[in-house]
């Protein structure tokens, strides 16, 4: 791996995922983008609780653990951010009146850990074979210091950034479903960074159909 | 009239749509008009900085207190401003009492991402002596009604209050290295960017509105916040996720958010100067 | 949500498997299920899978006040948290009768026991002191619990290092890893619990119950145990009547499998050791199970970034040619302090007689002035509007 070549030019670092690790939940999935690390874990549909009943949908729970201590006021801006996706992206109006729900474990943090989360819950939620309107998936942008921008950022490079930008694209029209910032962005950046990460979702989704591919090759 | 009530209560979504399918909406705004935005610069007297701010029904009081304290060991140079957003049960029925629910965690968070990305105040500023003494703000937003576009709101009441606040002169007696504080000279802090948001929510997939109520937030499909500064740069893009965006329609957005802009601009800055006076 | 709990005759049929010597999953009385250890990019994470139980742990470290009883000594805090990833039975932060029991044997295990040198964690006596964080995971439960946990917490605490501190008089500075390599914690011994589960009142026997066999037990029996054969804690539970001779025969089987797995865990400390000396980069992917058709790599690539500056200049020169319909509206000062953008819908404050008109507005900003300063003028003329609300 040339490291400078990485920090010259927009790339995305190793991917890798395993769906079905977890013997217990409905759907699991581990996603791996280059030592960031994320097990999500999905149930449901289930019986739901009666207060969070709602009478034409499916009830979505989102839960991010962190690896150290317990979750904060970050990872419940986090939770939101990932639910609110995968709400709009999931057919919930078919399971009225039940329960999903997702639970998010970091494993390492290396930069991209929103994106990850994002990726992790996407194969989770397909492992589960749960109904959805379209895939999704996430990718941080980050804006160096020379203005450079920085795709699947490392967590060095995180903190060398001066703006930093996680979306989430949808696989249909790649459009974005989620927008997270932080630090200043001019308008021209943003698009910049926008039109980068629709072409780096159409990686991802190409991994994700080559790893359902893949899965279900040995079933006639 | 009974019936066009009773048509609101029975199917709410559909309510909408008939409005606006007329590109109008039922308490008879344009799609990309906000309501009025009222404001009120300094009603608490008790506090370093105050301001009171209504979009339409949704009203904001923010409210900073200035306390000494030594500065954090990793950064010995700069204050800090801890911002927190409360909804207590009073603003809605939604709410319950207990601890904070989701929304206001969320909307704690978004403002201090705010706070953050924009540089609303050099953070070097509320430094009185490296490594002993600075200033830190604590920045209590307390949501009086809530009718939808709290984020908004808060931005602004948070901007008006933070115009608002006097600090008083503090001086660090040298031979006994205890601070003195001078409360008879105060002075502004100084403000380095003002970041102003404009929120938007999609309706039906496709229809684009701003500054949605309560109900317009329920139905629709999705919500974005747009935090611009006085430069025309992006501080916040916050979409928590619902219907998928194209770069198109962002940019229009963008557009619609740099206008909301210059007119918040304005009334900030001419109520300052009407209180100078 | 609610368990799914196991069906009578599902009970039966495990009971009468048990009473003829057989497992379900093939194994025989004594066997554990397979251990796999991986460890992390950080010093101190370790994830153990114990067949399909799966647990992680994370060690940290961070300079503390000492106890005053105790202040020439670190202190170690473990928390176990059991994910609702890991069954459905589990809630987000409950404390949950298994949650304590778990926790409170893993203290046991770990700092009753003294099983490392808490007073080399001591940078000034009686004000500084390394606190010792062990966060364990539990991320998918079939069974043994404790046992999964035990070996993951020593694992991790093994491979931890934490930075390494230099003390000039009172004034002390902590290096970062750059700096000078960290240091591992001097651990004096492995203490490694080992579950038995009876049934039919102590008749029969299993080491390491899964999931199924927890839920038809009457008794469990767990021996935390160091390859020195003593005994760091001793647990009964289910309260079944064992005879002395039970007892011993346990320990006798801990004693060997404590061995077994204190050489596991000693083979993939030194197989990481060796790999990290050898500077051979971890990588996640790269302990991703190879044959499997559940898992899938791509290698990093660069990606095309021709063309992305003309996109993007292109939706914002489209977007700045249509113009904004929405003019922009002017403020109105109402008094000192006091001001309103927009003439949307009527706002319930009742100021919105004043901007009706431009010059009447005038002239009433110049009577409010004279009131104080910050005033809001509250005129109840809101009665109507509520009624419209209420409907």
């Amino acid at each position: 791996m040339d490291v400078n070549e990485h920090e010259v030019s927009p790339a995305t670092r190793e991917f890798g995922c395993e769906q079905n690790l977890l013997s217990r939940p409905d759907g699991s999935a581990t996603f791996i983008q280059g030592n960031t690390n994320v097990l999500a874990g999905v149930y449901g549909p289930a019986e739901v609780k009666v207060s969070k009943e709602i009478y034409d949908r499916a009830t979505l729970e989102v839960l991010i653990q962190p690896k150290i201590g317990l979750p904060g006021v970050r990872e419940r801006a986090r939770e939101q951010c990932v639910r609110e996706t995968c709400e709009a992206a999931l057919l919930s109006s078919l399971h009225p009146r039940s329960s999903l729900s997702l639970i998010l474990q970091e494993v390492h943090d290396d930069g991209s850990l929103l994106a990850c989360c994002l990726n992790a819950a996407c194969m989770a939620l397909m492992d589960a074979g749960l109904p959805m309107s379209c895939l999704f998936c996430g990718i941080t942008c980050v804006i160096s210091t020379e203005g450079q921008i920085i795709t699947d950022p490392t967590l060095q490079q995180e903190k060398e950034s001066r703006a930093q930008m996680t979306f989430a694209i949808d696989s249909i029209e790649k459009r974005v479903m989620m927008s997270s910032t932080k630090g200043s962005i001019s308008v021209q950046e943003l698009q910049e960074a926008i039109a980068l990460s629709q072409r780096a979702s159409e990686r991802i989704f190409q991994f994700y159909r080559d790893s359902v591919h893949r899965r279900y090759s040995k079933i006639q | 009239m009974i019936l066009f009530n009773s048509f609101r209560t029975a199917d709410p979504l559909e309510y909408h749509k008939s409005f606006l399918k007329e590109n109008c909406r039922p308490d008879g705004r344009e799609l990309d008009e906000f309501r009025t935005t009222t404001l009120n610069i300094g009603p608490i007297s008790t506090a370093e900085g105050s301001a009171l701010v209504k979009i339409g029904n949704t009203a904001v009081m923010c409210g900073i207190k200035a306390e000494l304290t030594v500065p954090p060991s990793d950064t010995p140079n700069k204050g800090y401003i801890v911002p927190n957003v409360d909804m207590p049960p009073l603003c809605t029925s939604k709410v319950r009492s207990g601890p904070p629910e989701e929304q206001a965690q969320a909307a704690s968070q978004f403002i201090a991402d705010v706070i953050e990305s924009s540089e609303i105040i050099r953070k070097e500023d509320l430094c009185i002596q490296k490594e002993k003494l600075c200033w830190v703000l604590y920045c209590d937003i307390m949501c009086l009604d809530y009718d939808g576009n709290l984020l908004d709101t808060c931005i602004v009441a948070l901007l008006a209050a933070l115009k608002n606040t006097q600090l008083p002169k503090v001086t660090i007696n040298k031979d006994t290295d205890v601070p003195e504080v001078d409360l008879l000279q105060k002075s502004p802090i100084n403000i380095n960017k003002h970041p102003i948001g404009s929120s938007f929510a999609v309706f039906d997939n496709t229809i684009i509105i701003v500054d949605p109520t309560g109900d317009e937030e329920s139905l629709a499909t999705a919500v974005m916040t747009l935090v611009t500064d006085e430069e025309g740069r992006l501080c916040a893009l916050h979409k928590p996720g619902g219907t998928a965006l194209s770069g198109e329609k962002l940019q229009h957005c963008i557009g619609r958010a740099a206008t909301r802009h210059r007119e918040i601009m304005k009334l900030v800055d001419k109520i300052i100067e009407s209180m100078k006076k | 949500m609610k368990d799914t709990p196991l069906s009578n005759c599902e009970r039966q049929f495990l009971l009468k498997t048990i009473e003829e010597r057989k497992r379900l999953d093939g194994r025989e009385t004594y066997d554990y299920r397979n251990i796999k250890i991986t460890f992390g990019v950080d010093y101190g994470f370790c994830m153990v899978d114990l067949g399909k139980t799966k647990v992680m742990s994370q060690v940290s470290c961070e300079l503390a006040t000492p106890k005053e009883t105790r202040p020439s000594e670190g202190m170690l805090f473990t928390t176990v948290e059991l994910s609702p990833m890991a069954s459905p039975a589990f809630e987000a932060n409950k404390q949950s009768e298994l949650l304590v029991k778990l926790n409170r044997q893993l203290e046991r295990c770990l700092r009753t026991s003294k099983c490392f040198d808490m007073e080399s964690l001591c940078i000034v006596s009686g004000e500084k002191v390394w606190r010792i964080n062990v966060d364990v995971h539990v991320l998918n439960h079939d069974g043994n619990l404790m046992d999964a946990v035990s070996i993951v917490a020593i694992t991790s605490l093994s491979h931890f290092r934490r930075p390494e501190v230099s003390i000039q008089g009172q004034e002390f500075t902590v290096h970062t890893a750059e700096e000078r390599d960290p240091i591992p914690l001097s651990i004096y011994h492995m203490p490694i619990s080992v579950s038995f589960a009876f049934f039919q009142q102590g008749s029969y026997l299993l080491v390491d119950p899964n999931d199924s066999e927890e839920k038809v037990m009457e008794g469990l029996l767990v021996i935390a145990m160091n390859k020195h054969r003593e005994i760091c804690f001793i647990q009964s539970s289910g309260g079944i009547m064992l005879l002395k001779k039970q007892v011993t025969r346990c320990s006798d089987i801990a004693s060997v499998k404590v061995l077994e797995i204190t050489e596991l865990i000693q083979k993939a400390l030194e197989k990481d050791r060796k790999a990290r000396k050898d500077d051979d980069k971890f990588s996640f992917a790269e302990s991703l199970p190879k044959e499997q058709i559940t898992a899938q790599k791509l290698k990093e690539a660069p990606l095309e970034k021709m063309d992305i500056q003309e996109t993007a200049s292109e939706i914002i020169n489209k977007a700045n040619i249509s113009p904004s319909t929405q003019g922009e509206h002017s403020p109105v000062l109402h008094a000192g302090g006091v001001g309103q953008v927009g003439e949307g819908i009527t706002s319930s404050w009742g100021l919105e007689e004043d901007i009706e008109e431009e010059g009447e507005m005038e002239e009433k900003t110049t009577v409010k002035k004279t009131k104080r300063k910050g005033d809001v003028i509250v005129i109840s003329d809101s009665e109507e509007e509520d009624i419209v609300v209420l409907n």
